[in-house]
């Protein structure tokens, strides 16, 4: 239940490897045992279903449905793999959410960093003002706004297009996100600043040029954040799109498996399309998976300032 | 002020692209910065929180011009609708489920996936995966493993000769269920808590051991106040999260059997974007929307009243 | 007869654009030159498909015809939205629900004159007269046309009854008798109910019910499913809820909350001997091939036949750019397409009876000749019952009936609260939402 020592006084570091071996000690055998098949429950907790669904979506559409079950199917049904993306129109529906994360992610990170920015480095007045009003807004729910915008896009004619997915991320849509980088640019010694100034640079260049190189893992961290939770969206663009060819992944995906007029849906090809559906993220996590950690691990042992 | 470089034959810039050294152009150059988040302030915070509320004393389809009724969406949501006060209850169960089991199994978790084992960066990494997976992925994947005839989960029960369930059909387990789901992605919480458990000095352990403290001990006088900021920032989130859970209860049971897992979130996505051609009732969900926003920040408020008594925060500066 | 339309089509619009009307919000404003007439349906999509190949067919010189593209599961919400973004396509299928709350908000034209004094064979007259009735609106306006009738009925899977020794359901069976076999059908060859009747259970349940009390002899649960005055649970429909709630209790009928989305699949696999379910399977039952023998009955009843009764059709929004050219692709969906669409894919006979001759060779094509025997019964029945209130405060009613009825159906709740359920089903009806 404790970490064994490593070294003095290290700065945040997420788990690495493990140290020289120790001398074991007889209950360790029972520790160890009890450690690796709890591990084992763990992992196949998480992993199973995910197994379970590759077999499904190898079966044919009526296999599905044979009562007993069979874990395994009998006829492997690869051209699901290719048929449920057709019938779903995958690739459309990934190109729409790949257009729509990216934009995004863009905006929102690129937003909540000039503001952090702005809010920890710059004097003027109203500072602490804007930071906790925008701190403030983290309390409020996205709930509250539904109706209102749904009502206000509509008038502006942005109902059935991308403009209120993407437009709310470019006008620092996300509190938390000033919230982090501020507490990164907090991090930096102002006599960075004070070179930069000595050098000539105007505000703009010290951002760009200094800072964001400074603030590497904040804005990596926010990008992986932003895209979470773009990909993952499922309300807003359910109730700001409607034609089928603009919606994302998410909402398309759901759509296909709910049933109308009793005509059950077809879990195989849902299934073999899940698993694409699954792939976009899994890259971006495995390709950052150190920033991710290291990210979330500020936002755990920051001191509130 | 001056312009003058010190200490050199350096060039000073003036006025590049509008921002120069001294102070009044700071608060130029801040206010630029800031100027979209400030925007998107006044658009996404201020507006919706004064016209949701004007819009919840009216009745209002969408179409034609919102009609001012004062009270009475309130009064009909308190007193005559039979949906409203099973969807509190609704909602209050599942906080009450998912909160504490979320934090409990994170901080387990994480407390697991602390220890020096091999493979424990591989355990780590599975647990994180479900968090990493679409969401619609997942829950539309569980919505099928929950299936009672054929699914996942039934399957293995029979198999292990164990009691199954109905699941997201049965009026009993439905939530359960439901929070079942959203448990499957506690890796979120367990890589949280563990920089968090991570971040605790080592000194206080050894101290601990060679004072003879046993594990438990160390766990409540040493891990959790250590940890505690965070718990409680944790807490906040989840529960203000849990509050406005739509995903789950939406596509697993759309409000399942009966009304046991028809949330508030949900009721209020029914009334104000209902489908079938049946007229929205915007006004009316305006009126749940208030209703829950001061849920919200009645739980909020509660929590930060009593972070004194139980947190510890070390205010030593580095 | 098209030549003299098209001619006068073509003149009221000269004269139209001639007197410089704009034409974008006043209904009816008809537009110089070639119009397309945009069509949603929520149709399967190999239904669609052969519905967009009997739309080609139209012939018109001004007219081109385009079939918007619906994921059918989610016309519902497709159908809200547009409806909200003022977009709606010129044609688009609607039920009778949708259609009366629409009409009664001014939002669809009204085709009652169209269809009175039209040309030929399109009239008034040559649709099934109840469904004409039940598409007008309390003063009389139509907002859309019924295309197809909905009959509803048992699905059986004749193998298992076979197999159990029983004798198969047919016209004039009671309900004792389905719930009987149901309870010996229960949890034989991997089922588990007997009997999963989603319209008994579920939001739609009293007024399924009152197909029991009509056929004993006593009233339904409403007078008027889209002018109701009152809602009512007399003696002979507390019998038979309460012959419902024994039947849930002892595990042979489906209880409320099931989740009735896979229910097709599972009939069609045999694990489902018998199911409530509308026509409109048989065509899905055609692509699918289910794996048992399975048959089509009409609903059991008491004494005499009753049925439930619905029609689906097709709505116009009152922005429409040209109403004329509409409604001539209306007249052609009901009269021509069904011809061409039938045939592969019988998803309904149409309320155009004239059209209804391909659907019921379709179907003797395809030996299925149990549902083309229940059609016909159902469509010539002479008690029915309507499926659900149609009115503005409708869903007010579903949760209602999901707080008060559906508890009394799992026997959560004492079959006297059907008493409080009917009298605040009263008091929304009196104060109309």
């Amino acid at each position: 239940m404790t970490t064994l020592p490593t070294e003095a006084a290290a700065p945040v570091v997420p788990a690495t490897e493990p140290p020289a071996p120790r001398p074991q000690k007889k209950p360790r055998l029972v520790g160890t045992t009890a450690w690796y098949v709890t591990a084992l429950f763990i992992c196949a907790v998480m992993v199973v279903p995910l197994l379970w669904m590759i077999t499904i979506g190898l079966k044919s559409r009526t296999a599905v449905f044979d009562i007993p079950p069979k874990l395994l199917p009998t006829e492997w049904t690869w051209s699901n793999f290719v048929n449920g993306p057709e019938a779903i129109h995958f690739p459309r529906l990934l190109l729409n959410s790949t257009i729509i994360t990216a934009l995004s992610v863009v905006g929102g990170v690129m937003t909540a960093m000039m503001a952090g920015y702005a809010l920890a480095r710059l004097r003027f007045p109203g500072r602490k003002v804007w930071f906790y009003l925008f701190v403030g807004s983290m309390l409020l729910p996205g709930v509250v706004g539904l109706i209102p915008l749904f009502q206000l896009y509509k008038s502006i004619g942005w109902y059935d297009t991308w403009l209120p997915l993407i437009v709310p991320a470019f006008l620092g849509g996300n509190p938390l996100f000033i919230f982090l980088a501020r507490q990164y640019f907090l991090a930096i010694p102002y006599s960075i600043d004070e070179a930069a100034k000595i050098d000539g640079a105007g505000h703009f260049r010290i951002f760009t040029q200094v800072m964001l190189p400074l603030t590497r893992p904040a804005w990596i961290t926010m990008s992986i954040l932003a895209f979470q939770a773009s990909w993952n969206d499922f309300l807003n663009p359910l109730v700001y799109l409607y034609s089928s060819e603009k919606w994302p992944l998410s909402v398309g995906m759901a759509s296909f498996i709910s049933a109308f007029a009793g005509q059950t849906p077809d879990w195989s090809y849902y299934m073999a399309t899940n698993l694409l559906y699954m792939l976009p993220p899994l890259i971006v996590f495995f390709a950052a998976q150190r920033y991710f950690i290291q990210g979330l691990g500020a936002l755990g042992s920051t001191n509130q300032k | 002020m001056s312009t003058v470089s010190r200490g050199g034959l350096r060039r000073t810039r003036r006025n590049r692209g509008g921002m120069s050294r001294n102070a009044g152009s700071d608060v130029k150059a801040a206010y630029l910065f800031i100027a979209p988040a400030i925007i998107g302030f006044t658009v996404f915070v201020v507006y919706p929180l004064i016209r949701s509320f004007y819009l919840s004393l009216t009745k209002y389809n969408g179409l034609t011009d919102p009609v001012f009724v004062g009270l009475s969406n309130f009064r009909r949501l308190f007193t005559v609708d039979p949906a409203f006060w099973p969807s509190l209850r609704a909602t209050a169960y599942l906080v009450l489920l998912y909160v504490p089991l979320s934090l409990i199994l994170g901080l387990a978790l994480a407390m697991f996936c602390n220890q020096r084992f091999a493979g424990v960066r591989l355990v780590r990494t599975l647990a994180y995966l479900p968090v990493v997976l679409p969401a619609i992925a997942t829950i539309t994947l569980w919505k099928f493993i929950m299936n009672p005839q054929v699914g996942l989960l039934n399957t293995i029960l029979e198999r292990l000769h164990l009691p199954t369930s109905l699941w997201l059909q049965s009026p009993a387990m439905s939530m359960p269920s439901v929070v079942l789901v959203m448990l499957w992605g506690v890796g979120g919480t367990m890589i949280i808590f563990l920089a968090a458990l991570q971040a605790v000095p080592n000194e206080l352990y050894e101290a601990a051991r060679v004072d003879g403290a046993g594990a438990w001990s160390v766990f409540v006088r040493i891990t959790l106040p250590m940890i505690s900021p965070i718990m409680l920032l944790q807490v906040i989130l989840q529960t203000t999260a849990a509050l406005q859970t739509f995903n789950q209860p939406k596509i697993l049971t759309n409000g399942g059997p009966g009304f046991s897992t028809n949330v508030l979130m949900l009721s209020i996505y029914n009334n104000g974007f209902p489908n079938l051609g049946r007229i929205p009732q915007l006004g009316y969900a305006s009126a749940q929307v208030w209703v829950l926003f001061i849920l919200i920040i009645a739980v909020i408020a509660l929590t930060a009243k009593f972070t004194s008594l139980w947190t510890y925060s070390d205010n030593t500066p580095d | 007869m098209k030549h003299t339309f098209i001619a006068t089509a073509l003149a009221c619009a000269g004269l139209l654009t001639a007197t410089a009307c704009s034409g974008d919000d006043s209904g009816g404003g008809s537009v110089d030159g070639p119009v397309t007439v945009t069509v949603m349906t929520w149709e399967s999509a190999q239904t669609n498909a052969a519905i967009k190949k009997a739309l080609a067919e139209f012939k018109d010189d001004n007219i081109t015809v385009e079939l918007l593209d619906t994921p059918s599961g989610n016309f519902g919400d497709k159908l809200a939205s547009l409806t909200q973004a003022k977009k709606l396509p010129d044609l688009f299928w609607c039920g009778n629900d949708t259609e009366q709350q629409y009409t009664t908000q001014g939002l669809l034209v009204d085709w009652t004159d169209k269809i009175n004094e039209g040309d030929g064979d399109f009239k008034a007259d040559k649709f099934v007269p109840s469904a004409m009735e039940n598409w007008k609106t309390a003063d009389g306006q139509m907002g859309g046309l019924p295309s197809l009738m909905n009959a509803y009925g048992v699905w059986y899977n004749a193998d298992a009854f076979k197999a159990a020794g029983l004798a198969e359901p047919k016209a004039g069976w009671t309900w004792d008798e389905m719930y009987a076999a149901a309870a010996n059908l229960a949890n034989k060859n991997g089922a588990k109910y007997g009997l999963v009747a989603d319209q008994l259970t579920g939001p739609d349940g009293p007024f399924t019910m009152g197909m029991y009390s009509v056929s004993a002899g006593g009233a339904p649960f409403t007078d008027n499913v889209n002018h109701p005055t009152k809602a009512e649970a007399d003696a002979k429909y507390t019998e038979g809820v309460q012959k419902l709630v024994d039947a849930v209790k002892n595990g042979s009928v489906a209880p409320p909350g099931y989740d009735a989305s896979n229910v097709q699949s599972l009939f069609a696999a045999g694990k489902v001997p018998m199911m409530f379910g509308g026509q409109w399977l048989a065509a899905g039952f055609q692509t699918d091939k289910p794996k048992v023998k399975y048959g089509f009955a009409p609903f059991p009843q008491v004494e005499t036949p009753a049925t439930l009764f619905d029609s689906v059709g097709i709505c116009t929004p009152q922005y429409t750019k040209n109403q004329d050219a509409t409604f001539k692709v209306l007249e052609y969906i009901n009269t021509k397409v069904w011809d061409a669409v039938l045939p592969a894919s019988p998803v309904a006979p149409p309320a155009y009876t004239p059209a209804q001759t391909s659907y019921y060779d379709a179907l003797t094509k395809a030996q299925q000749t149990t549902v083309v025997d229940t059609v016909k019964a159902d469509l010539a029945a002479e008690k029915t019952v309507g499926v659900r209130f149609t009115t503005q405060w409708a869903q007010q009613v579903g949760d209602l009936t999901t707080a008060s009825y559906q508890p009394i159906i799992s026997g959560k709740k004492p079959i006297s609260d059907l008493q409080t359920y009917v009298g605040k089903i009263n008091d929304l009806i009196k104060q109309g939402g």
